[in-house]
């Protein structure tokens, strides 16, 4: 045997080069509608050639449940419950846009309190959201510990979410002019006033230790390991130009160095009053889009402190009738969700319910920027890139 | 952040957390053997206070998704004074809420002007056959006694 020969046997199959290059026709790789990394039902339509991914195209559309439509039968309370489930992993947030869109149809200044109340419990659902995206990516690439420490701290966050709201996913607590008030005649002794319940403060103070602390654990598991580095950096970029032209925002626009947040931009809620950073990347690939989700946790949780301390006493909700209806007009309130911007375009004809409502979700935007993302990239790094733009089913087909 | 890392100490790290770990007690729960404490606000089961109820129908109005049917029937009651005219009340014949539609959402509960309907944190009553999730106003009175007493409130 000559040396050439041993040489042969040693190699594996595959790496035996040939010298004629190989025509291979391309390949069609359906992706989902059930596929446990598309966080619902998404289906990716995939032209291969090898491993590299020719074109894409995402099916949307399996989760759609027509809430713009619903919502034009339906009463302003009872949208309520509607926007709770359009991104189910933060459905206090949804809420917020919507109630302050229709207050400021109406001309109705909400207490303080409420307004405080409402911005604890959406930073609350900011961080139950992406505590799941922070452990859910690393399970998509192929790490399930993490999932396992994150779950937990985000059962703490819930259980508080749960005390206040009696929902831990759809809590339907928010009501225009403020948050659920006391409910029935007030006869009975087992319906009282809707208030924080006792201790709740404190509680929250300890779970966002315990949060900061589980986001110690997700840098040291995480961001400081090599695979997960290996697998995310420099996978994925969406450059400042791609992302503002296919309108990505949220963590995912910051991601890419653009220093945007509606917190700091609009006045939805009283987040001026609180001291936070902006949290940016600098690359724009997935793994700045998960430092900076992170960092967003760390500085949810010091809204949170900094409100629990200072939260004001006083009403929960501004004079309100029961059967109320909303002056003839058209508004559009935006709030920064834990996904990107969500929107929402209210046209008033002054009846109960809304004659038409335009939901701009965050998700789908997002999503959008996939087929141009994915071209020329790698099969096992599909995987990667849609985890790492943390989008709800939900949300985007609405 | 941007240097390489020193090999194999991301695993240094996990093994770390897997040792800080094993010494703390667990928080999962064996559901079917233990059970949870709810908060008194969960939201489980809808229970009514038949004779609370006027039949008014502002629950069933009030509903997003419809998913309550009252049926009523005026009753002449006897004059409360001697002489006086005999009064007609409203007597609730049926109640009925279909779980399967119901989103849990809680207006019905909010807008009941005369207390008759409350949240009670009982969650374990799902059935093999959807129709058997039609709850009666039997039913639904049966989880009035599981109906918690409100939480104290925060000043």
């Amino acid at each position: 045997m000559t040396t050439v020969d041993r040489h042969r046997l040693s190699m594996h199959h595959s790496e035996v080069q040939v010298s004629v290059e190989l025509q291979t026709p391309d390949m069609t790789l359906n992706l989902g509608p059930q596929h446990p990394s598309t966080h619902g039902v998404l289906r990716l339509i995939a032209r291969v050639d090898g491993e590299v991914i020719k074109e894409v195209e995402p099916v949307i559309g399996y989760m759609h449940r027509g809430y713009e439509k619903l919502a034009e039968v339906r009463t302003y309370a009872q949208i309520t419950t509607l926007v709770n489930r359009i991104d189910w992993v933060s459905g206090f947030a949804n809420e917020i846009p919507f109630m302050v869109a229709t207050e400021r149809l109406m001309g109705l200044e909400v207490p303080e309190r409420a307004q405080y109340i409402r911005l604890i419990l959406t930073e609350m659902a900011r961080i139950s959201s992406h505590l799941v995206f922070l452990s859910s990516f690393p399970l998509e690439l192929g790490a399930s510990t993490p999932l396992m420490h994150a779950l937990r701290e985000r059962e703490r966050v819930l259980d508080l979410l749960e005390g206040v709201t009696g929902g831990r996913f759809h809590p339907n607590f928010n009501r225009v002019g403020g948050v659920k008030p006391a409910a029935g005649a007030g006869k009975s002794e087992k319906k009282v006033a809707q208030d924080l319940p006792k201790g709740f403060l404190d509680q929250t103070r300890q779970a966002m230790q315990h949060v900061r602390d589980v986001c110690d654990d997700l840098k040291d598991l995480v961001v400081g390991n090599e695979i997960f580095m290996e697998r995310t950096k420099g996978i994925g970029i969406i450059p400042v130009d791609k992302a503002l032209a296919f309108g990505v925002s949220g963590p995912n626009l910051r991601a890419s160095g653009v220093a945007f947040d509606i917190r700091k931009t609009d006045d939805y809620l009283p987040y001026s009053n609180f001291e936070f950073d902006v949290a940016t990347g600098q690359n724009g690939d997935c793994f700045d889009r998960y430092s900076v989700r992170l960092e967003e946790v760390y500085q949810s949780s010091r809204i949170i402190d900094q409100a629990v301390d200072s939260i004001p006493s006083g009403e929960l909700q501004a004079k309100v009738p029961r059967i109320f209806k909303v002056p003839a007009g058209e508004i559009y309130v935006r709030a920064e969700n834990p996904k990107g911007e969500m929107g929402y375009y209210i046209v008033s004809e002054g009846g109960r319910g809304p004659y038409r409502l335009k939901i701009r979700s965050a998700s789908f935007s997002n999503l959008s920027v996939l087929p141009w993302l994915l071209k020329g990239q790698l099969i096992p790094d599909i995987i990667a890139i849609l985890g790492s733009l943390d989008f709800v089913l939900g949300d985007v087909d609405r | 952040m941007t240097r390489k890392p020193i090999p194999g100490a991301g695993l240094v790290k996990g093994l770390r957390l897997t040792l800080k770990t094993l010494f703390t007690k667990p928080l999962t729960i064996h559901y079917p053997l233990e059970k949870e404490v709810l908060v008194p606000r969960a939201r489980g089961v809808i229970a009514l206070d038949a004779d609370a109820c006027t039949v008014c129908m502002l629950c069933a109005r009030d509903c997003p998704d419809w998913c309550i049917y009252i049926e009523g029937h005026k009753e002449m009651q006897p004059p409360a004074t001697e002489g006086g005219r005999p009064r007609s009340r409203a007597t609730l014949d049926r109640f009925d809420i279909d779980y399967a539609l119901c989103m849990y959402c809680g207006i019905c509960v909010e807008v009941c002007p005369f207390d008759a309907l409350f949240w009670s944190p009982e969650h374990e009553y799902s059935e093999m056959n959807i129709t058997s999730l039609l709850h009666d106003k039997e039913r639904l009175g049966v989880w009035l006694e599981t109906v918690p007493d409100p939480p104290a409130l925060e000043s």
